[in-house]
């Protein structure tokens, strides 16, 4: 039987001595996007975090793999390096740096990714703002710099979290063209979004987190099909 | 032509500030100070060149640099007064072993951050201070500090007066040009995002804490190379030198001249130095005028002197904004 792409099993997390992460697992093959819903606080933040090895929370068991490697016994930048990229909710936008320094900055070191001319295509509007501070550009500018400075680097698994967050259905729409975009150019993605059915709509498969475990693992079309489930797990 | 540009930009500011450096020496008097002051200010402005270089880029406020000025000065202090009164050599084996320590100090302290990475390096700071004054006072001079160094000379000429500031001068120039060069490179860059959003660059697979070690090295060797010519210039090596006051006020160096820019804090050393020779000359409480200046600069001109065309900009078009205003109202 062959290995999966993607697969974090059994994660168990804590932020100090809260227990965040009961168990939590799911897999991935190459070229799906996976939508990660629950909740407020049921823990989608905390398994993005936990795969990306961030140094908080603190992952005390469970195990991740990308391609045959174990990237639980790697550090956050070495995980990084092998191709696990996660753009926070908060996006973090390095301030002082203009659109292209963000860029530059994120190739500074191999493994590159695509080249700037290429993220252009993908982003126009980033190109016409090239020049312009990062963290004077409007949320959803800054949205598509933050995921574009991830696609500057060799990313094999893309770990969004809440990229629609604050902002308005026009730019949503336009940051889901590119999410389609990337998944038909190849690339892995796990979704976390509060704006469930946007996600559903665009996944090829859906887990649902409820206190830190998986509840639902499986078609998002079940999920928007089911009022029950919706209801039950999401609160729609 | 960008490139040109910024050549001929690069260059212009070096000529300016070599036009600075080497005439301090005779406006000094001018301004009421002393012509050997100059010297001491170029010394100090490379050591809070490559404080900046740490904190000004990185945002790591050491309260340690103190340790790699103290050490630079005893190493080739005890060189010129037991072995050879070659500088180059003496300065050489200097900034080595400081390199050595900082790089050490360096891989331990920067795994924390804020006040817990200020307080190691305190810490430790402390413990050269002690092991200076006590252990190794056999070789240190313990609290009398190391006296009776022989005046430096390269190849054959003796440094002391016009030759040692004009020595010291192209160290300074030297110093001002790597900086910048490393302030403006990619590697600049980089420093400067740790110093905004370092968890941001780890999940970009850039390993943060390499590039923080080597920031915490270069500013080391800044120092170590300042604590050198300190004490060829001085010929004395005092135990202060050690002492975490001349941590701290390396950071009110640097605080009035305004961190991050390079020039402000050379700037700032300049001007504490020039302070405390005109105002000891006036009334022993001197230090507390300092003091006051530290404060007003803190709380009115947080920027240090390096802000303030830009703050007085400000103020001067938000005279202007109620003008405009009052006429557009008058408008409607």
């Amino acid at each position: 039987m062959s290995q999966p792409y993607f697969k974090c099993s059994d994660m168990h997390a804590y932020y100090g001595e809260s227990y965040i992460l009961r168990g939590v697992g799911f897999k991935l093959e190459q070229n799906e996007l996976l939508a990660l819903l629950g909740r407020n606080g049921a823990g989608k933040t905390t398994t993005l975090r936990s795969i990306a090895r961030a140094q908080h929370p603190n992952l005390r068991q469970g195990e991740v793999w990308l391609n045959g490697e174990a990237i639980h016994k790697l550090p956050a930048h070495k995980a990084a390096q092998r191709g696990i990229s996660l753009v926070p909710e908060e996006r973090k936008i390095i301030p002082g740096l203009t659109v292209e320094e963000n860029l530059i900055l994120a190739q500074i070191a191999p493994p590159r990714g695509w080249p700037i001319d290429r993220i252009y295509e993908l982003f126009p509007r980033l190109q016409e703002r090239k020049h312009q501070i990062g963290t004077t550009l409007s949320g959803g500018e800054q949205q598509m710099l933050a995921v574009a400075r991830a696609l500057a680097r060799d990313v094999a698994l893309l770990l969004l979290d809440e990229p629609y967050e604050g902002l308005a259905p026009l730019i949503v729409k336009d940051i889901e063209r590119v999410l389609i975009t990337l998944k038909e150019e190849g690339m892995t993605i796990v979704l976390v979004e509060q704006n469930a059915i946007g996600a559903l709509k665009i996944a090829d498969r859906c887990v649902i987190l409820e206190m830190g475990e998986v509840v639902f693992d499986g078609d998002p079309k079940d999920v928007l099909d089911s009022e029950e489930l919706r209801r039950e797990y999401l609160a729609l | 032509m960008k490139k040109q540009s910024l050549f001929a930009r690069d260059s212009i500011y070096m000529l300016i500030a070599a036009i600075v450096i080497f005439s301090l020496r005779w406006t000094l008097p001018l301004l009421g100070g002393y012509s050997e002051l100059a010297t001491r200010m170029l010394i100090f402005s490379i050591l809070v060149l490559g404080f900046d270089i740490l904190v000004g880029l990185t945002g790591y406020l050491s309260f340690g640099h103190a340790a790699f000025w103290g050490i630079g000065a005893y190493i080739c202090g005890y060189i010129l007064l037991h072995f050879t009164q070659n500088i180059l050599v003496a300065m050489i084996l200097g900034v080595l072993i400081v390199s050595i320590i900082a790089f050490l100090l360096g891989i331990i302290t920067l795994r924390r951050h804020g006040i817990y990475f200020a307080i190691l390096t305190l810490a430790f700071a402390e413990m050269f201070y002690y092991l200076a004054l006590a252990p190794l006072q056999k070789w240190t001079g313990g609290d009398n500090g190391l006296t009776g160094i022989k005046t430096p000379q390269l190849f054959g000429l003796e440094l002391s007066g016009l030759a040692m500031y004009i020595f010291v001068g192209i160290w300074t120039l030297i110093a001002l040009y790597t900086a910048r060069r490393i302030k403006n490179s990619p590697y600049g860059l980089m420093l400067r995002a740790i110093k905004s959003n370092e968890e941001r660059l780890t999940f970009t697979g850039i390993n943060v804490f390499r590039y923080k070690v080597m920031a915490f090295l270069i500013s080391g060797i800044f120092a170590g190379l300042a604590g050198t010519l300190f004490a060829a210039y001085e010929t004395y090596v005092p135990t202060e030198s050690l002492h975490w006051t001349l941590s701290g006020e390396i950071v009110i160096m640097s605080v009035i001249g305004g961190f991050g820019t390079l020039i402000g804090p050379m700037m700032g050393a300049a001007i504490v130095l020039y302070l405390e020779n005109v105002l000891s000359a006036i009334t022993d409480q001197w230090n507390l005028i300092l003091g006051v200046i530290f404060m007003s600069f803190v709380i009115f001109l947080p920027g240090g002197v390096m802000s303030l065309s830009k703050q007085l900009r400000r103020l001067f078009s938000r005279d202007q904004v109620p003008a405009n205003r009052t006429e557009s109202q008058g408008g409607d």
